[in-house]
This record gives structure tokens, sequence and C-alpha cells, in this order.
């Protein structure tokens, strides 16, 4: 029994979801960083499909129609895209510092969660262990 | 993992680096004599975004995340205020002073937004920290 059986769906799910917030965390943090910057444009992470797909409601897996096909398994679908949500200043800069500090805010909880939860899937599998070894 | 730590190091830098320009155009509102000759001038700072090397999407999409980066410190080359002061010992023959092209209300408000910023830079380099310390305890000891 391979130990992905063991953890379920939902420790792969907390992992993407940990990778996926820590990489917006990033993108947020160049708004801020960038937000007197002229001409900057604003940045997000678009997670697609993504977290869906990694707690198990559907294949991330791509169907092969032919043999010479490759597998792709790994890669990520999420991307930087452009933020259009604040309005742009007249230097060019389009960083609504509030709206990415409330975004920050909101990330920063998820990620932490995201850990503290996958702390507690993690240390439930060592609690059991330990009492099976007993 | 520590691209994001390196950009918000070069915000607070930028913005320091802003509220010191800043403050300096504050503080010689009124300096109508420099080792250069003439009033003080102005001084506003060139900021450009620096893409990070090698952060992800770069590759992908051509959008990559980016640090500010201060390129130059430039000086305002308009002419100075001229104020008649007939007397004042930097008055030319007509009896003008020329004083530096600096609105104290604009820089002021301009200061403001500069130290608001370097807060935003702080509070975010914080939050990263915490999802640092929150990986950090990620461990099999429920």
């Amino acid at each position: 029994m391979g130990i992905d059986k063991l953890l379920g769906p939902t420790i792969e799910g907390l992992e993407r979801l940990l990778d996926l917030s820590w990489r917006r965390g990033q993108a947020i943090n160049a708004n801020i960083a960038n937000a007197e910057t002229p001409q900057y444009r604003a940045v997000d992470l678009d997670f697609g499909r993504e977290l869906d797909e990694a707690f198990g409601s559907k294949s991330s897996s791509l169907e092969k129609t032919s043999p010479l096909h490759q597998d792709i398994g790994g890669s990520s679908d999420a991307k930087l895209v452009s933020d259009l949500s604040g309005a742009t200043k007249m230097d060019g800069n389009n960083v609504d510092l509030d709206l990415q500090m409330g975004r920050l805010a909101y990330n920063t909880l998820t990620y932490t969660r995201a850990a503290a939860l996958t702390q507690k899937k993690l240390g439930g599998l060592s609690e059991k262990i330990r009492q099976l070894v007993a | 993992m520590f691209d994001t730590m390196e950009v918000l190091a070069s915000g607070l830098s930028a913005a320091r680096l802003r509220v010191n320009v800043l403050a300096s155009n504050v503080a010689n509102a009124e300096t109508t004599r420099t080792p250069e000759g003439g009033p003080y001038k102005r001084k506003d700072v060139v900021q450009v975004a620096q893409p990070v090397p090698g952060s992800f999407g770069a590759a992908l999409d051509g959008m990559s995340l980016s640090r500010p980066q201060v390129q130059a410190v430039i000086e305002d080359q308009s002419d100075p205020r001229m104020v008649f002061q007939p007397g004042h010992p930097d008055a030319d023959e007509n009896g003008y002073v020329g004083y530096p092209n600096i609105s104290v209300v604009t820089t002021m408000t301009d200061l403001m937004s500069a130290t608001r910023l370097y807060q935003a830079n702080v509070n975010a380099l914080d939050s990263a920290k915490q999802m640092m310390a929150a990986a950090n305890q990620i461990s099999l000891r429920g």
C-alpha cells in the first residue's frame, strides 16, 4: 500500500493549496513593493481549476489520444495574469494598495490554515502508526 | 522561495530612499544658496520595475514578478521661483531672490504616502515571515 493511499486525496489538495497560495502571495507582494513604480502593472495568480482537481473532484491528467503523447503530470497550469482591479493612475501604475493589503491578509490566513491542517493530518497519521506499533 | 523577501526588501529600500529625498526637499524648500551655486533644486526619484530573474511564470507567458529599483535621483531643471526681496544677500541686481521650485504642501502629502507605502511593505514582509513560520511548523508531532 502506497503512502498516498494512507493519506488520501486531502494531503495532495493541501499541498497544492500551500503551493498556490505561496505563489499568489509572491504576486501580491510584488504589487505592494511596486505600488509607486511608474508604468508598473499589477499581477495576480490565476489558480484556474487546479485546486478542484487536486482535491480529487476531477482528474488532472490529460487524456492521451496517441501513444506519442507525453505525460505532463506535475506541471502546473496556474499562471500569472494581469490584475485589472485597480484604476490606472496618472503615472501608468494600477496597483490599489488597500485592495492588495486585503488580499494579502486573506492569502496569509489561507496559507497558515492550510499549513495547520497539513500538520493535523500528518500528526493524526503518526498517532495512528504509534498506536499500531505499540 | 526567498524571491518574495527580495522583492519586498527592494520595496522597502525604494520607499526609504523616496522618504529621504522628499524630506530633503521639504527641509530645503527655502534654501537659496548651494555649493553648486543658485538655489536648491528639487530632487525626484526615477523608479523602474525590474523583473526578478528566474521567477515563476517568466518562461511560460512572458509575465514575471518585478522588484522596484531606483535608477537615479534627478534634479528638477525648472527655473527658480523669483521673490522680490531687495537687501537679501542672495538677491540679484533687480532685487529678486531665487527660491527652490518646491510646493511644501505637495511634498508633505507625497511624504505621507511614501511613509504609508513603507509601512505596507513592512506589513507584507511580516506576513511572508508568518507564512514561512507556518510552513516550518508542519511536522509529524501532532
